[in-house]
């Protein structure tokens, strides 16, 4: 690997273990290149790169920044649209922690979204396998038909899918109805969670395979034992969208959900959204908690993530 | 391939919790779609009408016959008319060009003789795709080249472009609704304020931005379909919300396909000589056409699909030019009552959406790169 | 290509079982009122209040469970805004998931009825285990009971009402050399634009200043034709008539107003309300819940000028003011429970019951002998009182099957009128289109 020393691009921090760290030299044009030359090209891609990152950045966050800002407004300050706040009102977060009783839904949120999280992986993990490794027949119909289902509208599938649930909740022992099997179990496998898997699957080397054969391993213990171990990270990465898919849910949530036990923490915003209505401050630092719990969790797990994209392989 | 009993049986029992939920919560509905359109549905089943929902919506059943052929006759000739004779290539050029236009006219009965709110919608959704992917992906491409291209800063950038879309919905959603209201000093007009541009209505405006760039101009007469023929500025508003939520999704997997070429390969080109615009093309472009493919796939299907953000930020003064088709399915629900009509339009809709994703695969899915 | 066909046919299997599932309740054989017992009965109660307003009514919740002789326990469940409640019935109406109690617009409950969701609460107003008594019965206003009095059943019941009144910014008027609130809608438009050309001395935008902002709403529609002496519907409730003169003369002066640049067209949620409490509007045209929260805002937050309400300008010497609420409906569940819900709703609606409401909420009671209980209210804020005096004077929206549509044709129209489209053409349109919705029904 040809590693760069450009003094333009080097920042002192050395390079990052993430990812190729090395950037290709810039091989246009001959040897003849003086070494100034090469030295100031490559100082003018490093300003063009950061300098179109940074503008992306900013269009990217200042939203957020403007929400921030809000939410430590006093309420007058937002009736007068003023733009940064003369003083951090805490309060504001105080009073909706307390009037949204967010702590409760959090605690909902996570265990839908853990529910939701464990069964999508297993139970995509379980069906991708034999999409990717096994021969039947009518395997590629079955996994178009599962594509289809990506592509059905929300407004199509709300009431058909209220009905089965109110079905299964005066049929089933168990609450199906404000409680989380309605909840969780409908998004219990995801077209796009299998997809990914199967692409990944496909992409594992035969002889592992053969190798476990001769062992006298069978399918399950080849999946679960020397399969799940490798699927690392796309597992991740499945679960991860599968994790923001349930934390941000919302329509669904609210039509199966009437009392508060399990309601999760976008539904209550949105009321809380709906309840702050004149009072924008309330609003936004409602908002805000909303989102953190999801942000961290993709601070901490994202080099994992990308990792896991990458590996899933786009490839066919 | 001959797979024993025993191993089909594994198969199909694997594939059994995954199929059930999704035969239950994914197929069922399209099921039970089908059979409320077929009845006169109010919020109580009525009698049995067949196909008439579809009539109303799609008009004349001739024009639907005529373009459906068309369409099916244009495949035909695709798939059965090969041949490398000048003769054949011209009778399929030919063929498939009169199909096409049998197509084009049956569209253009279906579209004046069904229902119009329905191809007003349509016409919105295709303004809302059109604009909102391309640009999508080219910024989400540029991003994810410029950052793969960084040295340092990485993992702050990924994470302040993955922001817009891990972000509730709601909360994002009436953010934007805020600033971009056409009060004076909402943020939108603030900023707009500061590169010149006047107070806009943004949101709340209903006519085009043509035409709004035209007044700018001092042009103040011109032709009616100027204005039904270009996006209106709320539904630029709402598109760029969209940009902005999903190019940091975008850039993510992109990188990650960028972080997947193997760096010898760049070497190679460099050895031999190339340019830096030469071996994006050769190198670059192909090895991450898979990934670009499968964003552009996902962003259709989601751009036709979109719902949730686009009712947040409906406002009266928008009138109807950001109503997209699962809008105008939802008022059919909740405002007219007319849950039969809605389930015929969400059938509709999941054709168009099947439909298109199939040309993609097709028009597309072959310029796509599987080596390795 | 089996596959295909085996999908099909499942597809085809779960379509039948579908058709197999029940729909709604079968209509319900009469009952013999007086011999149900609800004792023990568990009511669920859907509600859209909040805060402080939800406080209250969970807390009166609590004592009915308490007190009531029966042992009938309500669970009050806040289920979204109206627009949500409606949502959530329509799709419950249809997997038979239906609540006891919930809180419906009339038009709301029209539909609810189509699908014979709701039970008629005339045999229950008139039993004579359960019922109200002669006395009681006439202390309800009437005009409130009539509105809920839709199609020959009483499909839902008043616990409170609001009207749609005007706030003006008193300091800012007396700036401008007026003394009283305008009493016909020329002189609102002398103030409006008096307001436009002189902003409100403490206001800290001075370059906004406009005398009123109009929101596109049917409800304020409604309001400027109620007080010009018209209506959006003729009488029998059979056909809209936007193209009548009334309707044509609000729409006139808004069209003015706007182009003027006196008055301003509503672009976010509350946005008027906001413009008044920071002095940057001299009128604010809202319904009466909302005099909590301009008076939080316009003390707290700095500006704390003086500011009134009154009854919109009228055209006649008699006033019609909009008034308007969210009733509460009984749904089709068993007879115990229904019995239960309407207890509830009885005692909610009794006097002292009322007047605690009332200090909560700031709605209006359905009740005349209410009034008595609330001597130190009125005392303690006047504007009320001024407010409870035109109840008398109210008229309500339709209440047919199909208005929810109609709003959202009003809205768009008048957007378009706001932005100077041509009146004539626009509301003969909306006309057509909203009797279109009639005829769908």
């Amino acid at each position: 690997m040809v590693t760069d020393t450009a003094e333009g691009a080097g920042t002192g921090r050395g390079s990052r273990a993430d990812g190729p760290a090395a950037e290709t030299e810039d091989a246009r044009g001959s040897i003849a290149d003086t070494a100034a030359q090469r030295a100031a090209k490559r100082r003018l891609a490093a300003f063009l790169t950061y300098g179109g990152l940074v503008v992306a950045a900013v269009a990217a966050s200042f939203p957020f920044v403007w929400m921030l800002f809000t939410s430590f407004m006093t309420r007058g300050e937002t009736l007068r649209y003023v733009v940064v706040p003369a003083s951090v009102e805490w309060r504001n977060y105080v009073r909706a922690w307390s009037e949204a009783n967010f702590a409760l839904y959090f605690s909902n949120s996570l265990l839908i979204a853990a529910v939701q999280v464990g069964g999508t992986l297993l139970f995509s993990l379980m069906a991708a396998y034999p999409l990717a490794r096994m021969q039947f027949r009518g395997r590629e119909t079955i996994f178009l038909i599962i594509l289809a289902t990506l592509m059905v509208p929300e407004t199509a599938t709300m009431v058909p899918n209220f009905l089965t649930v109110a079905w299964l909740h005066s049929h089933s022992p168990i609450p199906w109805l404000n409680s989380w099997p309605a909840l969780t179990v409908p998004f219990m496998a995801s077209a796009f969670s299998i997809f990914l898997l199967r692409q990944f699957m496909r992409g594992l080397p035969g002889e592992l395979w053969d190798a476990a054969r001769l062992d006298g391993a069978g399918h399950v213990r080849f999946l679960f034992q020397i399969a799940l171990p490798l699927c690392r990270a796309p597992l991740l990465t499945v679960g991860m969208f599968t994790f923001i898919g349930s934390w941000n849910a919302l329509g669904w949530p609210l039509l199966v959900t009437s009392t508060q036990t399990w309601r999760p923490i976008s539904v209550a915003l949105l009321r809380f959204v709906e309840e702050a209505g004149a009072e924008t401050q309330l609003q936004m630092a409602g908002a805000v908690i909303a989102t953190l719990p999801v942000l961290l969790l993709y601070a901490l797990i994202q080099k994992e993530f990308t990792a896991g994209i990458s590996v899933s392989g786009m490839k066919g | 391939m001959n797979t024993s009993l025993k191993d089909r049986v594994t198969a199909w029992a694997f594939m059994a919790p995954a199929l059930l939920v999704l035969g239950v919560f994914g197929l069922f509905p399209i099921g039970y779609a089908f059979f409320v359109s077929l009845h006169h549905w109010r919020v109580k089943r009525g009698p049995f009408v067949g196909f008439e929902h579809y009539h109303r919506a799609l008009g004349d059943p001739l024009y639907i016959a005529l373009f459906v052929l068309s369409l099916g006759l244009f495949c035909a000739v695709r798939y059965w008319v090969k041949g490398k004779s000048l003769w054949l290539r011209v009778t399929r050029i030919g063929l498939e060009v009169a199909t096409l236009f049998a197509a084009g006219a049956g569209l253009l009965g279906v579209i004046g003789s069904g229902d119009s709110r329905l191809f007003d919608a349509f016409k919105v959704t295709a303004f809302y795709a059109v604009c909102a992917i391309p640009a999508e992906v080219a910024i989400s491409m540029i991003l994810a080249y410029l950052l793969f291209k960084a040295l340092s800063g990485k993992g702050f950038f990924r994470v302040l472009f993955f922001l817009p879309y891990v972000t509730p919905m709601i909360a994002t959603a009436v953010a934007f609704r805020i600033i971009f209201s056409p009060h004076p000093s909402s943020l939108a007009n603030q900023i707009g304020g500061v590169f010149g541009l006047g107070s806009q209505g943004w949101l709340f405006e209903s006519r085009s931005v043509v035409s709004l760039v035209l007044q700018a101009f001092d042009i103040t007469q011109y032709p009616a379909w100027i204005d039904a023929a270009f996006p209106s500025m709320a539904l630029v508003s709402v598109v760029l919300y969209n940009i902005w939520v999903y190019v940091g999704y975008d850039t993510v997997i992109l990188l990650a396909g960028f972080s997947a070429i193997p760096p010898h390969y760049y070497e190679a080109a460099a050895i031999d000589g190339a340019t830096a615009a030469q071996s994006f093309r050769h190198i670059t472009l192909p090895l991450i056409s898979p990934a670009l493919f499968f964003i552009s796939l996902i962003a259709v299907i989601g751009t036709f699909k979109a719902f949730n953000h686009i009712y947040i930020m409906r406002t009266p003064g928008a009138r109807d030019s950001v109503d997209v088709v699962s809008v105008a399915i939802f008022d059919q629900i909740y405002l007219f009552h007319n849950l039969a009509y809605a389930a015929a339009l969400s059938l509709i809709l999941f054709a168009v959406i099947l439909g298109l994703t199939f040309v993609q695969n097709r028009v597309l899915g072959r310029k796509v790169f599987y080596g390795d | 290509m089996v596959l295909l066909r085996c999908f099909l046919g499942c597809c085809a299997l779960l379509q039948g079982l579908a058709g197999c599932a029940p729909e709604t309740v079968e209509v319900v054989p009469e009952i013999d009122l007086e011999a149900v017992d609800p004792s023990g009965a568990e009511v669920v109660f859907w509600y859209q209040h909040t805060t402080t307003r939800e406080e209250a009514l969970l807390g009166m919740i609590d004592e009915f469970n308490r007190t009531n002789p029966h042992q009938i326990t309500v669970r009050g469940e806040f289920s979204g805004k109206y627009s949500s409640i409606y949502n959530k019935m329509m799709v419950s109406l249809q997997a038979g998931t239906l609540p006891d109690l919930l809180v419906a617009y009339q038009n709301q409950a029209v539909v609810y009825h189509l699908a014979d969701g709701l039970v008629d609460l005339a045999p229950y107003m008139s039993s004579a285990r359960w019922g109200l008594s002669a006395q009681a019965r006439a202390d309800y206003i009437k005009a409130f009971l009539d509105q809920d009095f839709i199609d020959g059943a009483q499909i839902c019941f008043p616990p409170n009402r609001s009207v749609e009144i005007l706030y003006y910014n008193m300091d800012w008027l007396e700036e401008l050399g007026h003394d009283r609130p305008p009493r016909t809608w020329d002189e609102f438009a002398q103030m409006c634009r008096a307001a436009r050309d002189q902003p409100f001395s403490l206001s800290r935008n001075p370059e906004y200043s406009q005398g009123f902002i109009f929101e596109a709403d049917a409800s304020r529609l409604a309001t400027m034709v109620f007080s010009r002496g018209g209506d959006l519907m003729d009488p029998e409730g059979t056909a809209y008539t936007f193209a009548a003169g009334q309707v044509r003369e609000a729409m006139v002066l808004m069209q003015q107003l706007t182009s003027e640049g006196a008055a301003g067209l509503l672009s976010e949620p509350y946005g008027d309300q906001k413009a008044f409490a920071v002095g940057q509007v001299l009128f604010a045209m809202r319904s009466s819940s909302g005099m909590p929260f301009v008076n939080s805002a316009v003390n707290e937050d700095g500006i704390g000028f003086r500011w009134n309400v009154a009854a919109p300008p009228q055209s006649g010497d008699r006033p019609v003011v909009n008034v308007y609420g969210a009733s509460v409906s009984v749904c089709r569940t068993t007879p115990q429970r229904q019995l239960a819900a309407w207890l509830f709703i009885k005692w909610f609606t009794e006097p002292e019951q009322q007047a605690r409401w009332v200090r909560a909420s700031n709605y209006f009671p359905a009740r005349r002998s209410t009034a008595r209980e609330l001597d130190s209210y009125f005392a303690e804020n006047p504007r009320y009182r001024i407010v409870y005096d035109l109840l008398d004077y109210g008229k309500s929206e339709p209440s047919v099957p199909g208005y929810q549509a109609v709003r959202r044709l009003i809205e768009e129209a008048m957007v378009e009128v706001a932005q100077g489209g041509d009146i004539d053409g626009i509301l003969p349109r909306l006309e057509r289109e909203a009797n279109a919705t009639l005829e769908e029904f």
